[in-house]
């Protein structure tokens, strides 16, 4: 942004130099058909759809009708660009495409059977990842009206790779919610998993199979088969969002096969990821049962109250955070604080899952609504920034267009240009003669290269002298559009702050019901502990009236 | 109920954002395109385009551009943007402005072939500036066997 900035300052000469060339055509106006479609297709795939609007009607090609109905779309013309797109299906090319829009559209909009009507249509007009799009869109939509068998069937058709895989992990979903028996719900999770190991994008792979891993483990678990929770729960990587609940299941398998040093190894793993992870504050309660089903009561008592002193430092964190956001607002201290890199970077791998900031972003995000909350905030701040830009633009083609318009002296000009066409004439003169003598065909090349230049300042000069006539009505013109222009970009930005201000607030009470379950969960983990402590002491007490009675 | 009232409250205010969003958009175009039509004159302008006639033959991963030895613009490109050049979108690389007559434009070229070589390549074209507006399309190309990077030039006047 302010290379741009400096640019214009740079160029705001050029904004005097174009009012004495007189005002030019916009590059839309001007832009031929092939180049601009081309223009058009990339910025509409980079988001940049704003600077091309002026674009739409030099679209030409087969691709014309559907690139116009994104532009519609991508400028908030719903209604227009739904027609467009009705209008690109109806034709010959793009059918796949403009169907699979509708569709989510009509999803979007709540209406499901026009959804699955033009995923219908998606999936027969379309091809490639058209296909698969439409095919996982329909799976979901059955899926959402409780049809798992049909779901299944449009997954069956899906080519093996990263979307047919998260179909398949919702599938499963379903089925462990619904059936007493885990099998099931296994065997999505196993197809899941064979299908995300055939995505090319490695790392998407790893962190979907560190996910259904965990999931099959969970579920083995509880169906009592140890050995397969444990099997599934050791191809969880150690450094994924997914590690530390991984480990305390892990811990937990191997615990109720009667391996309790093992499982203690794997919840002190467990213990040292921020306690905001799912199964951390279990696995520090976990710690203590396990020296306590050891025989080794004392280490026992210890490590309950190591973990009672780990949930009251968490309250208090939590209590912090929960200031933060009343303070500063939950987009600043959740989002924006959580992404400081003042660490040095040999550290930066880790701090994700290390720091509790991150490790509370993260869970928050989990939450329904969140992401949405977070994304309205943010997009509101992109569009005060880019207004703000517009404004910075606007400020000084003004100062620039003023400075023009108050030094403008009508005569100066006018002697000027009669002196340069004065001159014009005497040089076309000099160069008539010189052709006439030319000796060699170099020569008379070179002569007629230079007759070709002078023909084209000849012709400058007299478009400019046909401007400086209007000059100053175009230069007032200008003036008065880049004003209006300026005023309408404070207009909006009021408005944008204003609905910003509405967002934070709706995020900021999302963030503090979150904080408030955290801490309601840490107080509960708390509970359990002294109950565990209580508990030992009675043991122990009754062990001493025991040997006192002896 | 309350629950109910909270989705209806945010689903408006998504609209708002919408409505917003769509304004915004319409209010930055008419802001680019005064700035074009002040920054950029008519009869100066230059605009160079690159786009790719093999999607498959490279992998870009960036385009530095020199305009009569001077640096005027770098470019690393994303996944995105290459899946776009490869779907046969065209990026401006830049615009400008440039006096009539002879110059010289310098493209270098980092990207990696389908043979998994990387290449590092200069491309020098000389052109002359007339009164008008100037396009120049740069179509980037690799064949096999050797997929070594081929550039063509396109004026568009």
């Amino acid at each position: 942004m302010n290379g741009r900035m400096s640019l214009l300052f740079r160029n705001s000469l050029g904004v005097v130099a174009a009012m004495l060339a007189g005002v030019a055509a916009p590059v839309a106006n001007a832009m031929d058909n092939p180049l601009a479609t081309g223009v058009v297709r990339f910025a509409l795939d980079t988001g940049e759809a704003a600077t091309v609007s002026g674009l739409a009607a030099k679209l030409e090609g087969e691709s014309a009708d559907y690139l116009q109905a994104r532009l519609l779309l991508a400028s908030g013309q719903d209604d227009k660009a739904r027609a467009g797109f009705e209008g690109v299906f109806n034709g010959a090319s793009h059918r796949g495409d403009a169907a699979l829009a509708l569709a989510e559209m009509a999803q979007e909009d709540g209406d499901l059977t026009g959804a699955e009507n033009w995923y219908q249509q998606a999936r027969r007009a379309g091809y490639g990842e058209v296909v698969q799009k439409a095919l996982l869109g329909l799976a979901e939509l059955a899926r959402m009206q409780g049809k798992s068998d049909a779901a299944g069937q449009y997954l069956a058709r899906m080519e093996d790779g990263y979307w047919a895989a998260v179909g398949y992990m919702n599938l499963a979903a379903d089925f462990a919610r619904d059936d007493l028996d885990s099998s099931r719900a296994l065997v999505s999770l196993r197809v899941a998993m064979a299908m995300a190991a055939k995505d090319a994008d490695s790392n998407r792979s790893q962190a979907l199979l560190d996910q259904l891993n965990l999931r099959a483990g969970y579920l083995a678990l509880g169906s009592d088969d140890y050995d397969k929770a444990i099997d599934f729960l050791e191809k969880v990587s150690l450094e994924s969002y997914y590690t530390p609940q991984a480990l305390y299941l892990h811990g937990l398998a191997l615990s109720r096969k009667g391996n309790h040093r093992a499982a203690m190894q794997s919840w002190h793993r467990a213990k040292k990821f921020p306690l905001a992870f799912p199964g951390v504050s279990d696995a520090w309660i976990g710690m203590g049962r396990g020296y306590d089903l050891s025989g080794y009561p004392g280490q026992a008592g210890e490590s309950w109250l190591a973990a009672n002193a780990a949930y009251e430092g968490e309250r208090v964190t939590l209590g912090k955070l929960s200031e933060r956001i009343k303070a500063d607002g939950a987009y600043k201290t959740l989002v924006q604080d959580a992404r400081s890199d003042d660490i040095q970077w040999f550290l930066a791998d880790s701090r994700t899952l290390t720091q509790p900031r991150m490790a509370y972003l993260l869970r928050f995000m989990e939450e329904p609504g969140a992401q949405t909350a977070v994304r309205r905030v943010a997009r509101l701040d992109e569009m005060v920034a880019t207004l703000d830009a517009s404004k910075y633009n606007l400020q000084v083609f003004i100062q620039a267009l003023e400075g023009f318009v108050r030094s403008a002296d009508s005569r100066a000009p006018a002697s000027q240009t009669a002196a340069v066409e004065q001159q014009q004439r005497e040089l076309e003169t000099r160069l008539d003669r010189l052709v006439e003598q030319a000796a060699t065909p170099a020569q008379a090349a070179e002569l007629r290269q230079l007759k070709q230049s002078l023909a084209a300042a000849g012709r400058r000069m007299s478009a400019l002298n046909q401007q400086v006539v209007h000059r100053p009505e175009r230069l007032e013109t200008v003036l008065e559009e880049a004003r209006a222009m300026r005023d309408a970009t404070n207009g909006l930005r009021r408005e944008t702050l204003s609905l910003r201000a509405r967002a934070a607030r709706e995020l900021d009470a999302l963030a503090l019901a979150f904080v408030e379950t955290q801490t309601r969960r840490m107080t509960h983990a708390l509970d359990k502990t002294e109950q565990q402590i209580a508990h030992l002491y009675e043991y122990l007490a009754l062990e001493n009236l025991g040997e006192g009675a002896q | 109920m309350a629950a109910m009232a909270a989705t209806s409250h945010s689903s408006s205010l998504d609209e708002q954002i919408e409505r917003l969003n769509a304004d915004i958009t319409r209010h930055t175009a008419s802001v680019h395109a005064l700035e074009q039509k002040l920054l950029h004159p008519v009869n100066t302008r230059v605009a160079v385009f690159l786009s790719l006639a093999n999607r498959q033959a490279l992998e870009l991963d960036s385009v530095e551009l020199f305009v009569n030895e001077q640096p005027v613009t770098a470019h690393l490109y994303t996944e995105n943007e290459r899946n776009s050049l490869g779907q046969g979108g065209v990026h401006q690389l830049f615009i400008g402005n440039l006096a009539d007559g002879k110059h010289s434009l310098k493209a270098v070229i980092n990207a990696r072939a389908a043979n998994n070589r990387f290449v590092r390549r200069e491309i020098v074209h000389d052109f002359r500036k007339q009164p008008g507006t100037l396009r120049l399309q740069m179509t980037l190309n690799a064949k096999a066997p050797d997929y070594e990077p081929e550039v063509s030039f396109v004026e568009w006047k």
